[in-house]
């Protein structure tokens, strides 16, 4: 599952990125945190498939769809 | 002069810092990316250059690769000769990725480096202390605690600064472990160690988000928000701009009775206080709207309504961040321009940049008020929360907004596929709220008015003058026999369609050069006219002058569309570096303009 699929208020590890995103995307999405093993909580989610918000360690972020769908996480916690 | 160069992640206080050290009033931001250019201030003896704040040294978008590279250029360059790191002690392990990366520049070229461990303030309240000594050692820095805000241990680093930029050399950065991870890992590694909790900075942040991004709730308070700054613009400026017009009235009246009567009294009561001074009147509502705007940007609000904004926005082919020009656009169009530099993807930018004239900038401000207190009454209902003319003029501001949308859908269409595939995805940061701090607040509202009074003052009384000179003369002050009648009759048939006469026609095509010149040019010519009849607003003169519906509503029509500054085509040429964009929105805003407002006189005359 990615990011995307997270239920409000469920939280995800982040196992990696899917393999079609570029590397400059890549690194920077590393840059802000999203990194393996890190834990993802999903905060909101907007109507009309718009962005999600997600918090990840210090920081809170808005992310879209296409963006969400290329984060995979493991559901393997319990939600909050 | 040797430089110290300051950089920092978005939203960490760096912004602030800079004002403390060097007392020069700049914007304080707070949403990302909002410093595209880079600042300048004297520190002691020397030059404290502020970077936009980036997350990385790797670029995402244009504004960020601006910085980056002029960050490199500037930390190898010979006169730099220190280099200060902003760190936010709430939120460690990000603003460590980036303050990391350049510690390693630092290092490889030689420079000296130290942290400002900044917000220290919050960090205390929350309950916690960061060991800075224990964290100066696993960095190979020096690292000082400060908070910019509260002023703490700001003394202590002033002083410190002063004493390493006389020798930088005793910052050079030390060998240490954590230099050897990757930038991502070391910084974790370190917040992991030095940070605070997390949950506890976020709760008070998540319980305002739960509400204010809420779907119904956030919807509501947005529309109010924004309903809120409009009414605003007319309500709370009203006392204001009345004290100023009756200000010029006073002075008008003071001037005309002290010097002799003659062809200069004329020329002073007409062109000074009739041209110059309209425009002056108008100057309190650009200072609101500054002022409100600058409490959205500094509360951490922008965001938010970045993010609410995405979805309707992405209907029109337009980004969430296309939200901050467009609104920053309604002060002036030209740093809206500028702001469009923060959307990550390349032709979602040049559309925003090509649309944002079409929002009711401060300079349309002085037309709009004028137009509407001619033709609409000043009522108010809902006991004075609701203004008539508040909510025409929020109509007029709903109609350029409008107007922008569906151009962009249109230009969506026709703008080549090419630079689709360089699109990047929408992710942004939602800062902490922050209390807006009311001094850089208030020298910004002051500034605002200055810039504008500087830069449309000039060619106001160019303009007045030269209307005046052209209106007086030749039949000494007869304005329908005068020079002027004689040139706006010829082009008179042109604005015929709008069903306005030649003294319309007059002010509508100078102010091609910059709308507000309109007011000024009205006011003089009506000033030249009624030279017998006691001083008056203009707005009265213009009502007594007879003035119709139709017209009033085509004329504001024409301006809400036209593209009547020659800065803003100017730093569109700038911005896109191509002539068929700046130049081909003049002249299409122009017509499409000028269209809608002749059919609109035809249906309502």
């Amino acid at each position: 599952m990615t990011i995307w699929d997270l239920p409000k208020h469920a939280k995800g590890q982040i196992t990696g990125l899917n393999a079609s995103v570029n590397s400059n995307l890549g690194q920077r999405l590393e840059e802000m945190g999203f990194v393996e093993g890190q834990i993802v909580q999903c905060m909101k989610r907007t109507p009309f498939k718009g962005p999600l918000v997600i918090q990840i360690q210090d920081c809170v972020y808005s992310l879209e769809k296409a963006l969400a769908e290329q984060i995979i996480v493991s559901a393997s916690l319990a939600s909050a | 002069m040797q430089k110290i160069v300051l950089v920092g992640k978005p939203n960490s206080g760096k912004s602030l810092l800079f004002n403390q050290l060097t007392g020069l009033r700049q914007r304080v931001a707070n949403f990302p990316g909002v410093t595209v250019e880079l600042k300048s201030g004297k520190f002691d003896q020397y030059e404290l250059v502020d970077f936009p704040g980036t997350y990385s040294l790797q670029s995402m978008s244009q504004d960020e690769s601006i910085a980056v590279d002029q960050l490199q250029k500037a930390v190898e360059s010979e006169q730099t000769s220190l280099i200060v790191c902003n760190l936010d002690a709430t939120k460690l392990e990000r603003s460590l990725v980036f303050a990391l990366q350049v510690q390693a520049l630092a290092k490889t070229h030689n420079k000296g480096c130290i942290f400002a461990l900044n917000m220290m303030d919050e960090v205390a309240r929350l309950g916690f202390d960061i060991d800075t000594q224990a964290l100066s050692e696993k960095l190979g820095s020096k690292v000082f605690a400060i908070s910019a805000k509260t002023l703490i241990g700001i003394s202590e680093f002033t002083q410190a600064l002063k004493n390493i930029a006389a020798s930088p050399e005793t910052a050079k950065v030390k060998d240490t472990e954590v230099q050897a991870l990757c930038a991502v890992k070391a910084a974790s590694q370190l917040a992991r160690e030095f940070g605070i909790s997390q949950d506890i900075i976020l709760k008070k942040q998540n319980t305002l988000d739960s509400f204010l991004l809420n779907s119904v709730f956030g919807a509501l308070a947005f529309a109010a928000i924004m309903f809120f700054l409009f009414q605003s613009i007319f309500t709370w400026a009203a006392p204001l701009m009345d004290a100023v017009e009756s200000g010029i009235a006073w002075l008008a009246q003071l001037s005309t009775q002290m010097l002799p009567s003659g062809m200069f009294n004329d020329f002073v009561n007409d062109a000074i206080f009739g041209g110059v001074g309209a425009f002056l009147v108008f100057v309190p509502q650009i200072m609101v709207l500054t002022l409100i705007i600058g409490l959205l940007e500094d509360s951490g609000y922008l965001a938010r309504a970045a993010l609410i904004c995405h979805k309707p926005l992405s209907v029109f082919g337009l980004s969430g961040r296309s939200f901050i020009p467009y609104l920053s656009g309604h002060a002036c169009a030209i740093p809206a321009i500028m702001a469009a530099r923060t959307i990550e993807s390349p032709r979602k930018r040049l559309i925003t940049m090509m649309t944002v004239p079409l929002m009711s900038c401060s300079a349309r401000l002085p037309v709009y008020a004028l137009l509407i207190a001619v033709f609409v009454p000043n009522v108010s209902y809902l006991g004075g929360w609701v203004n008539l003319q508040g909510a025409v003029f929020f109509l007029l501001y709903f109609g350029g907004i409008l107007t922008a949308l569906i151009v962009s859908k249109v230009l969506n269409h026709y703008v080549d596929d090419a630079s689709n595939q360089s699109d990047l995805p929408f992710i942004l940061e939602l800062p902490s709220y922050r209390l807006p701090h009311w001094r850089p607040l208030f020298y910004k509202t002051l500034n605002s008015a200055v810039y504008f009074i500087k830069r449309a003052a000039p060619i106001i009384f160019t303009v007045s003058l030269v209307i005046w000179v052209l209106g007086y003369f030749p039949a000494n002050g007869d304005l329908q026999n005068s020079y002027l009648a004689m040139i706006g009759r010829v082009i008179e048939p042109v604005f015929s369609p709008l069903g306005v006469d030649w003294r319309y026609g007059v002010a509508i095509l100078v102010s091609f050069l910059a709308r507000e010149v309109f007011v000024g040019v009205l006011g003089t010519l009506f000033n030249i006219e009624n030279a017998d009849e006691n001083i008056t607003g203009l707005s009265e003169q213009i009502q007594a002058d007879g003035f119709t519906l139709a017209s009033g509503i085509a004329l504001l029509a024409f301006y809400v569309i036209a593209l009547q500054c020659v800065a803003t085509v100017a730093t569109l040429k700038g911005e896109t570096g191509k002539n068929r964009y700046s130049w081909g929105v003049f002249v299409a805003y122009g017509l499409l303009a000028y269209a809608l407002s002749a059919i609109l006189y035809a249906l309502l005359s």
